[in-house]
């Protein structure tokens, strides 16, 4: 019954509704911890799906999940701490919100079936634009209004790439269930031209709200008007499973006997992204802003890397997992800065060295984690992917990537420098506390922890998850 | 011969140009309502292999319902606390737009012709009128500036994309809870775009999206 990862939260959160604040503060926290046990009992496969015709356990699903279950629970800590010192108005919505999203999130990562799976991502959308609007200021109201429209446009053209999916199984006369599993037993019947145009049409819509460029507009409004722990959870979560959408159907692809046409548009939207981003970041005067377009860059690294397959595809798992852990790690620290100064425009804060030295440890070295530089993940991860490139020969290709990566390093750089030990004319606000400051070391400690030991199941989920692709540590 | 499916089809071509054509924000929800009848019929009057299964009625009755009642009853009540009767100065003129709408018939018929799919009988109306129908969405969408306008162009492209759905595939209506899935999801998003549109009232006095141009790089 691993249907029971997302039905746990979802009747959390409506019981929560309901509930007294300081009682759904409570669900919030041991939910999270319950979803965490769940998702590894899964994860070691204790669990099996009831409703086979659309759950599955998958490599690439449990990972999503696991990574979105351990970031929730560390989040949810913070969030508690965020609530009770700020007093925010609508507390219930708030923690009620949250759990829906960790439940439609689980559903995502579970969903087998195509059209099961767009919905769940379509209700991740729905139940993320309340927490988005939290704080009901004008600017956040135009964040969650694009928010909505553009991604529920865009993952409304994914639905239609599903039924060109369907159409290509009804072309091929083939009767098996909608399933991703059972379409890859029998892909090669399929027919390819359909296939081709849903694929690109999946790319499109899932891609809005996986943050693609050029289909990234919301992406970083809604990141910096979103409360921190809501922008890490949309950063470090959401934005995987959009990626695990449109990762499915490059898997079906790759069964078709498709996979250098979907390569090929992943590398294009990927660098698309990388560049975008990179030209976006360097005179940015927001800080959150400055995430969520490093957001947009990884996200970019990560569809480059599948698109090259091979080694590169390892590495992209890789920085799926490391992004997560290190990027929510730093919006939880610019939460802090932001409660700290009441500012998200660089000029106006600095000092942050002396003034917040626990956030600005985590704060630094998640930049570091971030840029590429060890001991994090994303260094192994990157240098992975860029090896992986120069292997199938795509010298081009590499070249504009780094060409991206140093953009967003040196805009980025600049930010960090002016935060840290820039001057600063602000009065501290709030103090930094520990329960605010613990949970983003504790991301930070885990993507050291997992660079210098990878548990070996950890390590043979990913390759099972990109034998599907003809990806291997060695290839 | 005459079939009642072309009556139907016609109807929801009809109702596309009505839409580009109309200012009157009330007239556009009616005509969703028309619109959204419409198409949660069309299904039920192409020729099946087989009868429609149990659970099936129950189904459809529930969709004509979400389509034809709940979702342009929650853009009412959206409309009713607006207070706001007209679209003014869209950024394309009714005129314009309107021809564009005859355009996307002309281009959605020649689209469908060129696919060279071998469509059951009578389909290919249908697929001209959803394309037609999902293009007319996308182009409301963009070429107006009131929010609950844009949410009504959303609607017609939801419109279109389940309307393609129901000419191209022959499977798509086996499940019936992942359609009722999808109904909910459509209708949870009408209300909270309902939500947000109250708030931009609030907030700015009125609901036209050229306010919402403060975040930019």
């Amino acid at each position: 019954m691993i249907e029971y990862v997302f039905i746990l939260p979802v009747i959390a959160g409506l019981l929560a509704m309901f509930l007294p604040s300081m009682l759904g503060r409570g669900i919030l926290i041991i939910t999270a911890f319950f979803h965490l046990q769940l998702s590894l009992m899964g994860w070691f496969g204790k669990l099996s799906p009831t409703f086979v015709n659309f759950f599955r356990i998958t490599p690439e699903g449990m990972l999503v999940l696991l990574v979105t279950s351990f970031i929730f629970a560390l989040i949810s800590i913070y969030a508690v701490a965020y609530v009770s010192e700020t007093g925010l108005a609508n507390e219930r919505i708030f923690i009620c919100c949250l759990l829906l999203f960790l439940g439609t999130m689980s559903m995502v990562a579970l969903s087998d079936h195509p059209i099961v799976l767009w919905i769940a991502i379509e209700a991740t959308t729905l139940v993320s634009a309340p927490l988005i609007f939290i704080k009901r200021s004008k600017e956040a109201l135009e964040a969650t209004w694009k928010y909505v429209l553009i991604c529920s446009v865009g993952i409304a053209l994914a639905l239609l790439g599903c039924f060109f999916i369907t159409l290509s199984m009804d072309i091929g006369n083939i009767n098996t269930p909608f399933s991703f599993s059972s379409l890859n037993q029998v892909a090669r019947h399929l027919d390819p031209l359909w296939l081709k145009a849903g694929f690109v049409f999946v790319i499109i819509g899932f891609g809005t709200k996986m943050g693609l460029a050029p289909m990234h507009t919301w992406l970083p409004d809604a990141h910096s008007q979103a409360p921190s722990t809501v922008s890490a959870l949309l950063s470090g979560a959401l934005l995987n499973c959009a990626f695990l959408g449109i990762y499915k159907v490059h898997i079906l692809m790759n069964f078709a006997g498709l996979g250098a046409f979907s390569s090929n548009v992943l590398i294009a939207f990927g660098l698309f992204s990388v560049l975008v981003a990179g030209i976006f970041i360097l005179n940015q005067p927001d800080y959150k802003r400055m995430l969520a377009y490093s957001s947009i860059e990884n996200m970019g690294v990560i569809a480059f890397g599948i698109g090259i397959g091979g080694i590169a595809a390892f590495g992209a798992i890789l920085h799926m997992i490391h992004h997560s852990l290190l990027k929510s790690s730093l919006f939880l620290s610019s939460g802090n800065i932001l409660l700290g100064f009441g500012t998200k425009l660089v000029p106006k804060v600095g000092n942050m060295a002396k003034l917040f030295p626990k956030t600005f440890v985590s704060f630094f070295a998640g930049f570091a984690g971030i840029s590429g530089f060890p001991p994090f993940g994303i260094f192994i991860s990157e240098v992975l992917i860029i090896i992986g490139a120069f292997k199938s020969g795509r010298y081009a290709a590499v070249g504009i990537l780094i060409f991206g990566l140093v953009l967003v390093f040196a805009g980025a750089s600049r930010i960090v420098m002016d935060i840290s030990f820039g001057h600063s004319s602000q009065e501290v606000l709030v103090k930094e506390k520990f329960f605010r400051v613990m949970p983003s070391i504790v991301l930070l400690l885990s993507s050291f922890a997992l660079c210098i030991w990878m548990p070996d199941s950890i390590y043979q989920k990913i390759l099972h998850t990109i034998q599907t692709i003809g990806g291997s540590f060695h290839g | 011969m005459l079939h009642i499916i072309d009556a139907v089809l016609v109807t929801i071509l009809l109702s596309v140009l009505l839409s580009l054509g109309s200012n009157r924000l009330k007239a556009l929800v009616e005509i969703m309502v028309l619109q959204g009848v419409a198409v949660s019929v069309v299904p039920l009057l192409l020729e099946y292999h087989s009868e429609i299964r149990q659970g099936g009625i129950i189904f459809f009755q529930i969709m004509i319902l979400i389509k034809g009642v709940l979702i342009p009853g929650l853009l009412y009540m959206a409309l009713k606390k607006i207070a706001i009767k007209r679209e003014v100065e869209p950024i394309v003129g009714y005129h314009a737009s309107l021809l564009t709408g005859l355009v996307l018939i002309m281009v959605s018929i020649v689209v469908t012709e060129r696919l060279h799919l071998t469509l059951p009988a009578g389909r290919e109306l249908l697929l001209s009128t959803a394309i037609t129908t999902l293009a007319a969405g996308l182009f409301l969408m963009m070429s107006r500036r009131k929010a609950i306008t844009q949410v009504i162009g959303y609607l017609m492209l939801e419109n279109g994309i389940y309307l393609i759905g129901t000419a191209l595939t022959k499977q798509s209506h086996t499940l019936y809870v992942v359609e009722f899935g999808v109904l909910l999801d459509l209708l949870v998003g009408v209300m909270i775009m309902g939500i947000i549109i109250h708030n931009i009232k609030d907030a700015f006095d009125d609901v036209d999206t050229t306010f919402l141009g403060s975040l930019k790089d």
